[in-house]
């Protein structure tokens, strides 16, 4: 008797495991198609969506462009969708990337999008391409048609990525458009020449939209205050090229008189790469130090003349000025700020050649 | 018709009964046995051994060769054709004589029905005892005892059933032992002495355990250490005739696992080796589930160079993933359950059919993804990796409960099969003994 009642309880959960699971919407891996890269341009008030899809056959992958032109994102992926094979699935949506345009008229409809789909990971990476989208992704498809990953490894901290790249991801756009203290950099590609993918430096987003850019060697600076380990990148002066293997920063902030205020010091440990005539080893650390303060200096006036704070020193003000004037620090406070930076090198060796010497030892 | 002549009619057609007519002690005597039982020259020699060693005349003094003849064995107080019939299936010989009307029950040498001590079949030792149980009752006690040479070990023997009586023998440590647990043993064989207690269901049912749980309640082991240890720990050991293994009540979870034999190996290999056992019962519950949820349900958790490989290595396969692996996983129960019924000599040949030209054939043939081959055979042999025979039968169905929650719920149904799991396995009990208990050896020769 017992174990009847117990036999019908079984199986009415097993009915009711089966009817309300939904389970008959899965779909097998082979039936899906996985983009790895989606660009976005924008014609006439209309989206043009290219897709890139990764396509097995036996030979092999190759990759598939598919481009379609739609009133919303979704609509058009919607419609490559119904016009395909395979149901496209956004889960594996690894790089998103504006044209130019677009991200000069705003982005926030679209980051917004993304942030609200389950599909969309918020961790896709977000680029700005500097020239037509239509012959980026051709030329993409040219010379990559071996990796359909290539783009997706371009930002990899683990495959391709060097820091004179900025890395940006979708959540992070998100945030800047809703923070006070704190806008993004996105960065900006375009086809290479020789290689597929060419580096240009990153753009400056205020409220998402791109307001300017910076160079390659300005985003390695601005990694660096994120103290996004610098590592690898050669800095290259009259006399030496020097390998960055560490660094470390300290800021100490103030509001004098109303105006903020800010002290902060790059602690950089290198090496030395490449040397041209005999340079010593003070030399190397005073060009080092010039160039990089005269390089970020420069960069800080672009920043305040933009009014985008892509370097979030904001947010070590948020303690200091009250949060009805704090929505107002990108206008009224970030251009009146003051920094004083200071690099410090050390020169941490000298490669296996110990022949850069100090004067004096000499 | 008297009782001697009734049974003589009544096996008059078996050619298995004997009976014979002697002089013994100088009286005519019939004696009565089963040839297949007994090793009648033998007996029969030990027996005029036994009454010449007696020395007396027995012509001038006719009652001393009753004395000695009722010293051969013991009388049968009531004879009836049912005792008697039940003294000689049980092995032993009968000897009548007239004058009074006598039935002796004499115990004779027997007939060597049981193999020698061997090495134990369904587990093999890598370091330790290879002395393995045997179906002789008598032996198994030997080797127990042997092992465990500890004047607290306490036997009792049970004979029950009444259609084919056979031998129960429990063995416990009498001060280590969990008093609760040894007085529901022994009080729920006495109230079932009358049932026939033949396989371990019926035993399971005289101890009153529930018929359909999916959890061992004992650890069956061949090895004399694994039953002495668990003596050691308070637990029961028992043991039935004809049956080659001692039966620990309760069975626990770190059976599964555990076992005393490891302790022949340095402690740090004995963790690993723990480990890995633990790893393989993962591996075992969660692979198949887990493809099933990668492929079907959730393949976002995959990086992308994954995915596209495992989308290359479906393609062309007709079947959704979960039909798939379970049409696979039945195939591979199916070699299991082929390969332990054949002779040693066929079962290799099953082996490469079944491993090597249907795992191929059915790859090539796109039946199945190449990926799924290798992690089935990972389950198989992570399966084999448990301590026990008994115990691989559990784990093997518990995976049918993840992969089904996986194909339904994806990842998220891999842990919540894992929870119904621990759950179902947290609700076993015996005897008040929770079966997620781990027990602690009380004598302090053990540490780690």
């Amino acid at each position: 008797m017992m174990s009847r009642r117990l036999l019908l309880k079984l199986a009415m959960l097993a009915c009711c495991t089966l009817t309300l699971s939904g389970c008959w919407d899965n779909r097998d891996i082979n039936h899906r198609s996985l983009p790895v890269v989606m660009g976005i341009s924008r014609e006439d008030s209309k989206y043009k969506v290219f897709l890139d899809i990764p396509q097995t056959s036996d030979d092999g992958t190759r990759s598939m462009l598919v481009t379609r032109t739609g009133q919303t994102i979704t609509e058009v992926v919607d419609e490559i969708s119904s016009n395909m094979e395979t149901r496209v699935d956004l889960l594996h949506l690894k790089v998103i990337i504006f044209e130019r345009k677009y991200a000069e008229e705003g982005l926030i409809d679209s980051i917004s999008s993304f942030m609200r789909s389950r599909e969309i990971s918020a961790k896709a990476m977000v680029a700005i391409c500097d020239e037509d989208l239509g012959t980026f992704f051709s030329k993409l498809q040219k010379n990559s048609s071996s990796d359909q990953t290539v783009l997706y490894n371009f930002f990899e901290k683990n495959a391709g990525w060097s820091p004179s790249v900025a890395v940006t991801r979708t959540w992070e756009i998100f945030r800047s458009i809703h923070s006070y203290t704190r806008d993004i950099a996105i960065p900006l590609i375009k086809s290479g020449k020789s290689t597929v993918i060419e580096n240009v430096g990153a753009a400056i987003i205020r409220e998402g939209r791109m307001v300017g850019q910076i160079t390659a060697d300005e985003t390695l600076l601005m990694n660096a205050f994120d103290e996004e380990s610098a590592h690898g990148k050669i800095e290259v002066m009259n006399h030496a090229s020097v390998l960055i293997v560490s660094n470390s920063m300290k800021h100490h902030v103030a509001l004098k008189d109303g105006d903020p205020y800010m002290r902060s010091q790059i602690n950089l440990k290198v090496s030395v790469l490449e040397t041209r005539g005999e340079p010593s080893v003070d030399m190397i650390k005073d060009e080092l130090e010039t160039l990089l303060t005269q390089r970020f200096n420069k960069m800080f006036k672009n920043i305040q003349r933009h009014e985008a704070d892509i370097l979030g020193v904001g947010q070590y003000f948020r303690t200091r000025i009250p949060r009805n004037k704090l929505a107002h620090w990108r206008t009224e406070y970030l251009p009146r700020l003051k920094i004083d930076l200071d690099v410090k090198t050390t020169i941490q060796n000298e490669g296996n050649l110990k022949t850069v010497r100090d004067a004096s030892i000499k | 018709m008297r009782l001697a002549d009734r049974i003589c009619n009544r096996f008059e057609h078996d050619g298995d009964f004997i009976i014979e007519e002697h002089i013994l002690a100088g009286r005519p005597v019939r004696i009565m046995g089963f040839k297949s039982l007994i090793n009648l020259p033998k007996t029969w020699a030990n027996l005029q051994s036994r009454v010449r060693e007696a020395s007396l005349d027995f012509s001038r003094d006719p009652d001393s060769a009753l004395i000695v003849l009722n010293r051969l064995g013991h009388r049968i107080s009531e004879p009836d054709e049912a005792a008697l019939l039940a003294v000689m299936t049980a092995g032993d010989l009968i000897i009548f004589y007239e004058d009074p009307d006598t039935y002796l029950d004499v115990v004779p040498i027997p007939v060597t029905l049981t193999r020698s001590i061997e090495q134990p079949l369904n587990e093999n030792v890598l370091q330790g005892s290879a002395s393995a149980f045997n179906d002789d009752l008598a032996t198994n006690f030997g080797l127990l005892k042997k092992e465990l040479n500890s004047a607290s070990l306490c036997t009792k023997v049970y004979l029950s059933g009444n259609h084919s009586p056979r031998k129960l023998a429990l063995l416990y440590l009498e001060d280590q032992v969990e008093p609760n647990l040894l007085h529901e043993v022994t009080e729920r064989l006495e109230a079932n002495k009358n049932r026939d207690l033949y396989n371990l269901q019926r035993i399971c049912k005289a101890l009153g355990f529930q018929p359909w749980k999916a959890v061992p309640k004992f650890y069956t082991t061949e090895l004399p250490m694994e039953a002495a240890h668990a003596l050691r720990q308070g637990r029961i050991v028992l043991f039935m005739d004809r049956f080659p293994f001692a039966m620990i009540l309760p069975a626990l979870v770190g059976d599964i696992f555990m076992m005393e034999n490891d302790r022949n190996y340095p402690i740090l290999f004995m963790y690993l080796i723990r480990g890995l056992r633990i790893a393989g019962i993962m591996i075992n519950l969660i692979m198949p589930g887990l493809y099933v949820a990668l492929v079907s349900v959730n393949p976002e958790v995959l990086r992308i160079e994954l995915a596209l490989s495992i989308a290359e290595s479906r393609s062309g396969v007709p079947y959704p993933a979960f039909v798939e692996t379970l049409l696979l996983l039945v195939v591979l129960e199916l070699i299991i359950v082929a390969s332990v019924r054949l002779p040693k000599s066929i079962g290799p040949t099953l082996t490469v059919v079944g491993g090597i030209i249907l795992g191929q054939a059915v790859v090539e043939a796109k039946l199945v993804s190449s990926l799924l081959i290798i992690i089935l055979a990972a389950t198989t042999i992570a399966n084999s990796a448990v301590v026990g025979f008994q115990n691989s039968l559990p784990i093997r169905l518990f995976k049918y409960l993840t992969l089904i929650l996986a194909s339904l719920f994806g990842v998220l149904g891999i842990l919540s099969g894992l929870v119904i799991i621990c759950a179902y396995l947290a609700s076993a009990t015996t005897y008040g003994i929770p079966y997620l208990y781990f027990i602690k050896p009380k004598d302090d020769s053990h540490d780690g």
